[in-house]
């Protein structure tokens, strides 16, 4: 905090010499964000920045920047990517947009992040973007169903299955055999590797789904899916909504989010119900490794004329305190993380006052793998076992498709990839 | 006869200054439609196929390389196979499906053509982009108005209905319920349009309604025939809304280059890759064209005699 203040000072006082030197001039900076996150760029003021502020809507941010590159004018300084692949897809030649943020932000700012948070916006070694908030899977129980079946939550996947085969006899299930995201954390908890980079080697990827460690999380999807365990449905879908309202979902894995953002408006859990848990881990193992389904992150414009304000401003939207705490989804800056958590544990709507304490312990084990890439994980995972599972086939039989999917568009997009 | 001959003379200078006014109106009617043909048809397609002969970073001529890299892209195969097996599906079904329903309601009282012609149009009312969502819900085994039926072949999911009957034959069934409608109007106009003594001679000669509709006015209307096929042939290998907007039902629906189109897409707005996007852009249109030329010009489509 006093780092910081006096970081904060520094920068105001440099500010001002720099600003009465030049005659004061506003400096404008072009900020490209989407509906939740305009409001908190609303709130930046210092002396000497003007923010033009633009919404635009998630799924055209791509194409606009790409447009917008093509054009030559009004080029956003700084961009809120709701996707943490944008980095890696704007930081090569062809779209060279990113902003090396390495030597413009603090290491200490780094350090102030959760574990890992920031694998998202390493690329190469290079600092390009700060995360905004995590997204790591651990469980998230039916606290009154739990009691009532008389069961205790998994600590390991090997009592996650017993769990599911014990419960899917009275029609209830503890997840979905066909959503992406789950289906990468199945895989990423065994330590299997389906797109991870290399240390030391830019531009790699390891691609190799014959290895046990695939084999383990994928034949258990498949016996799970076998005796009705695993919905064959996915997590949006309205009848697996209908399965959550009528009590027989007792738990299942899903991100930090997943809580105030789907079993609160769209399953519309009532209040107590509702508790977190730590991800399992294999029995094998000493702790669980844990996949992210989502999480934003803050980048700059490579070619931006005033880089040290969009570093400032990238900085204070990612970390700052009062901002983060009323952020909606939970904060990758782990102080803000903690005051934003004050909320969580307050909340009479879950089931107890550790739900916080939980999600911040689970990410501690986000898995590092979780990095940006170029290639789509979620096309090529939905088409090939996503697809497996909804018809019903297997996904062990399924892998080789999705290491050839997954290869293919590793080297198109330019990656070296080793087995 | 001077006078007569100098008379004929001027009658025929006449002719033909009233016939070039004939022309030049018939350019200025068409102005306007020239003027946006050039301004979003011809200048767009020319400026993307120079740039697919560009590199799109540092502007310097890069030959056939955009061309390359998209052959050798491994998704173009599977892409061409998927549009053009829908196609395939969807031009067949929208020539038989048209002009059966057109022959039939040109059979019944016009009032009930009519009212039937517009419940016909109506979905094609609704934009392409809106009936994928209505046809998500229609095809969910779940929430479907026919899920009776859907259960009778044991689908639960939206998965068994999309899987077993296939993405090109959804996409088929989108876009025929889509485009029918307006050309089953189309095909009325072209209908009313044949003269009411040939049907009457044919029925004189003894000919049934069927031998009326296949032997007699279906000859007659061909050309609105191969126009439906070339126009369909040509939006058909440009689908784009539907496999895009199937993503919105997320999980295995969600194909980002199930078609050429939506690769060309890929290309420019994921890869930034202007260059080969303009270069499959171009093959695209390409095609379209040469099939359409050597439609018109194989079947004297616009042979008057």
């Amino acid at each position: 905090m006093n780092i910081k203040k006096l970081l904060n000072y520094t920068a105001l006082a440099v500010g001002t010499i720099a600003g009465s030197a030049v005659v004061a001039q506003d400096i404008k900076l072009n900020v490209w964000a989407d509906s939740v996150r305009v409001p908190m760029f609303e709130q930046y003021a210092k002396d000497g920045v003007e923010l033009n502020i633009t919404t635009i809507s998630a799924p055209d941010l791509v194409a606009k920047i790409q447009l917008a590159m093509q054009a030559g004018t009004e080029v956003p300084d700084v961009v809120f990517f709701n996707n943490v692949s944008y980095t890696a897809q704007l930081a090569t030649r062809r779209s060279n947009f990113v902003l090396d943020l390495s030597d413009l932000i603090p290491q200490d700012v780094e350090d102030a992040y959760s574990k890992n948070a920031n694998s998202v916006c390493e690329l190469d070694g290079k600092l390009m973007c700060l995360r905004n908030d995590v997204a790591q899977f651990h469980i998230w129980y039916n606290a009154p169903l739990i009691e009532e079946l008389g069961e205790t939550l998994p600590t390991t996947w090997e009592e996650y299955e017993a769990f599911g085969a014990r419960v899917a006899e009275k029609g209830m299930v503890i997840g979905s055999a066909t959503q992406e995201f789950p289906m990468m954390n199945f895989l990423a908890s065994n330590g299997c590797n389906f797109a991870a980079p290399v240390e030391g080697e830019a531009n790699t990827l390891r691609i190799d789904l014959s290895t046990e460690a695939c084999l383990r999380p994928a034949a258990m999807v498949d016996r799970m899916a076998e005796n009705g365990s695993l919905a064959k449905v996915g997590l949006f879908d309205p009848s697996f909504a209908e399965l959550y309202r009528s009590n027989k979902v007792p738990f299942l894995l899903g991100p930090s989010w997943f809580a105030e953002h789907v079993i609160r408006p769209t399953y519309g859990a009532p209040e107590g119900q509702t508790g977190a848990a730590l991800p399992p881990r294999w029995a094998d193992q000493d702790q669980p490794i844990t996949w992210h389904w989502g999480g934003g992150t803050y980048a700059g414009w490579t070619k931006t004329a005033h880089p040290e304000e969009v570093a400032d401003l990238i900085e204070w939207v990612a970390t700052d305190l009062a901002l983060q705490t009323n952020a909606v989804t939970m904060p990758a800056h782990e102080a803000s993380s903690v005051a934003w958590g004050a909320a969580i544990a307050a909340d009479p709507w879950y089931a107890n006052d550790q739900t916080y304490n939980v999600m911040l312990e689970a990410v501690q084990f986000s898995d590092p793998n979780y990095v940006t890439l170029r290639i789509g994980l979620e096309a090529a995972f939905g088409a090939t076992v996503a697809k497996a599972a909804a018809t019903g086939e297997s996904i062990v039989d399924a892998l080789p498709a999705l290491e050839a999917e997954l290869t293919n568009q590793a080297k198109l997009n330019g990656y070296t990839v080793v087995k | 006869m001077m006078s007569l001959l100098l008379s004929q003379e001027e009658r025929k200078s006449a002719e033909k200054s009233a016939r070039r006014r004939n022309i030049g109106y018939s350019y200025l009617f068409l102005l306007p439609y020239l003027i946006l043909l050039v301004m979003f048809g011809a200048i767009p397609i020319s400026y993307a196929f120079g740039l697919s002969f560009i590199d799109t970073i540092d502007y310097v001529f890069y030959g056939i390389s955009n061309y390359q890299f998209v052959f050798s892209d491994f998704r173009i195969t599977r892409s061409l196979t998927n549009v053009v097996t829908f196609v395939g599906f969807w031009v067949t079904l929208t020539i038989l499906g048209v002009v059966t329903l057109s022959l039939m309601l040109d059979n019944i009282g016009k009032r009930t053509a009519g009212t039937l012609r517009t419940l016909y149009f109506l979905p094609g009312a609704v934009s392409s982009s809106a009936l994928v969502v209505l046809w998500i819900f229609v095809l969910d085994p779940a929430v479907s108005p026919f899920q009776g039926i859907m259960h009778l072949f044991g689908w639960v999911s939206l998965a068994d209905t999309i899987f077993t009957i296939g993405m090109p034959a959804v996409f088929m069934l989108m876009a025929f319920f889509t485009g029918a409608g307006g050309w089953i109007v189309v095909f009325g106009g072209a209908l009313s349009g044949i003269s009411t003594d040939v049907v009457e001679a044919a029925r004189v000669d003894g000919a049934n309604r069927a031998q009326l509709a296949l032997r007699i006015k279906l000859p007659l209307i061909w050309r609105s025939v191969i126009l439906m096929g070339i126009l369909s042939f040509a939006t058909g290998m440009q689908i784009f809304v539907e496999p895009q907007l199937m993503g919105m039902a997320r999980g295995p629906f969600h194909i980002p280059d199930w078609s050429l189109n939506q690769m060309a897409y890929q290309y420019a707005f994921q890869m930034g890759d202007f260059g080969a996007s303009a270069a499959l852009s171009s093959l695209l249109v390409g095609f379209s064209i040469s099939i359409a030329l050597v439609v018109i010009f194989k079947t004297k489509f616009y042979d008057i005699s």
